[in-house]
C-alpha cells in the first residue's frame, strides 16, 4: 500500500483531489479536533469499539487512537494511504503550500489546485507500507490461491533484549542499497516459488529507525501444503539475511554501534 | 564514476557517494584506487595488511561482484557503472 502524509495549508483540498486521481482503492486518515467531529459525537460511552454497519457503508470508533495502527488496518485491502495533517508520523510526507513538516518530504505542492499527475507518479514511487496481514491478503489474491492449503509466515522484529541482564535495545536503524536490495529480493521470491507446490512468495524489509517492540521484515508464503510453505518461509528469510544488501545499526541505552562488527 | 558507500564505510569517509576522475574505458581498479586516493581514510577498513581488499569487505559493480564474474580490477568500466562497496550485510 503506497502511503504518504499530506501536511500544510490546502492539505484537505489536495487530498480529495488525489482520492479521485489515485487508482485502486484509497484509505484517507484525518486528525479531528479534540473538541467535536462526528467520531467523538457517536460513541458510546460504554464499548471500546463501535462499528456502526447500514446498507452499504461501516463506521468505527474506537479508543486508543493512533496514526500507525489506523493505517495498519488499511494495509490488507487498500492500494494507497492518505494521512491528512500529521506531522512528524514518520511516513513519506507531502508539503502543501510553503509548509515544512519534519520528516522526509517527498513531494512539495504550491497550493490545493496544483496539477496532481507528478504527485501521483510520486507516490506510486515510496517504499510500499507492508505489514503481515496485507502481504497475506496480497498472495490470498493470486491467481492459483484456489489449489493453496497452506500460509506460511515469518515476521522479524525489534528485540529489546535477548538476556534479563542485556541493556534494553531503544531502537535499530536500517540501511538499504535500495535497487540492488529490489533487485535480490525479487530474485529470492521467484527462484522460491518455482519450488513444487509453492505458489507465491513475498518479501518485505523496513528501513529507516524502528523502534522495539515493531516489526522489520516479514517473509510470506502460499503453499499447496504445510511442508513446502514452512521450509520455504525458513529458507525465505535465511537468503533474505544472507543475500540482500541491508545494514544495521543498533542503539541501545549503552551504546551505538553496527550489527555487523559485533559479529 | 560514482562509488556508493554503505554503513560504517560512509561514516568513515563522511559520505554516501564519491565521484571519482574514472570514465568509461578505464578500469575497475583504477577507479577503486582513485577513490582510496580521495579518501584515504577508507585504507584501514578496506585493505589488510597486503594491501588486498579485506575478506569481509564486498564490492559490486551493478548487481555483482567483478573478482567473480568479470577480471578484477582489469575489468573495464562502462558507462552508468554502479560501483559499491560494503561491510557484512546484516538485514532482518
Amino acid at each position: 500500500m503506497q502511503t504518504v502524509a499530506i501536511c500544510g495549508p490546502g492539505a484537505d483540498a489536495l487530498t480529495a483531489r488525489l482520492v479521485a486521481a489515485l487508482p485502486g482503492r484509497v484509505g484517507v486518515v484525518r486528525q479531528v479536533a479534540e473538541d467535536g467531529g462526528p467520531a467523538s459525537a457517536s460513541r458510546p460511552a460504554s464499548a471500546d469499539t463501535t462499528y456502526r454497519l447500514d446498507a452499504d457503508r461501516w463506521h468505527a470508533t474506537g479508543d486508543d487512537p493512533s496514526l500507525r495502527d489506523a493505517i495498519e488496518r488499511l494495509a490488507p485491502d487498500h492500494d494507497h494511504a492518505l494521512a491528512v495533517e500529521f506531522t512528524g508520523a514518520d511516513l513519506p510526507t507531502v508539503a502543501v503550500g510553503g509548509a515544512d513538516p519534519p520528516g522526509t518530504v517527498v513531494a512539495e505542492v504550491a497550493d490545493a489546485d496544483a496539477p496532481v499527475d507528478d504527485l501521483v507518479a510520486t507516490i506510486e514511487d515510496v517504499e510500499p507500507f507492508e505489514t503481515v496481514e496485507s502481504l497475506v491478503a496480497e498472495v490470498k489474491r493470486a491467481p492459483d490461491a484456489h489449489r493453496s492449503g497452506a500460509i506460511a509466515t515469518f515476521t522479524g522484529r525489534v528485540r529489546a533484549q535477548d538476556d534479563p541482564d542485556d541493556d534494553r535495545t531503544q531502537y535499530l536503524e536500517f540501511e538499504k542499497y535500495e535497487a540492488v536490495a529490489a533487485d535480490r529480493m525479487r530474485t529470492i521470491e521467484t527462484e522460491l516459488a518455482e519450488r513444487e507446490g509453492v505458489f507465491e512468495v513475498r518479501l518485505h524489509h523496513r528501513t529507516g529507525v524502528i523502534p522495539d517492540g515493531e516489526d522489520i521484515v516479514f517473509v510470506v508464503v502460499l503453499a499447496g501444503h504445510r511442508e513446502e510453505a514452512f521450509r520455504t518461509v525458513e529458507d525465505g528469510i535465511n537468503r533474505l539475511k544472507d543475500e540482500v544488501p541491508i545494514f544495521k545499526k543498533e542503539v541501545t541505552e549503552a551504546e551505538t554501534f553496527w550489527v555487523h562488527e559485533r559479529e | 564514476m560514482e562509488w556508493r558507500l554503505f554503513a560504517n564505510l560512509a561514516e568513515t569517509a563522511g559520505t554516501k557517494r564519491v565521484e571519482v576522475a574514472a570514465e568509461p574505458g578505464d578500469t575497475f581498479g583504477e577507479a577503486f584506487d582513485r577513490l582510496l586516493e580521495t579518501h584515504p581514510e577508507l585504507r584501514e577498513e578496506i585493505l589488510d595488511e597486503d594491501g588486498d581488499i579485506r575478506d569481509h569487505i564486498r564490492v559490486l559493480r551493478n548487481d555483482s561482484n567483478p573478482f567473480v564474474v568479470d577480471d578484477g580490477y582489469d575489468t573495464v568500466l562502462e558507462a552508468d557503472d554502479d560501483l559499491a562497496l560494503f561491510p557484512p550485510v546484516s538485514g532482518g
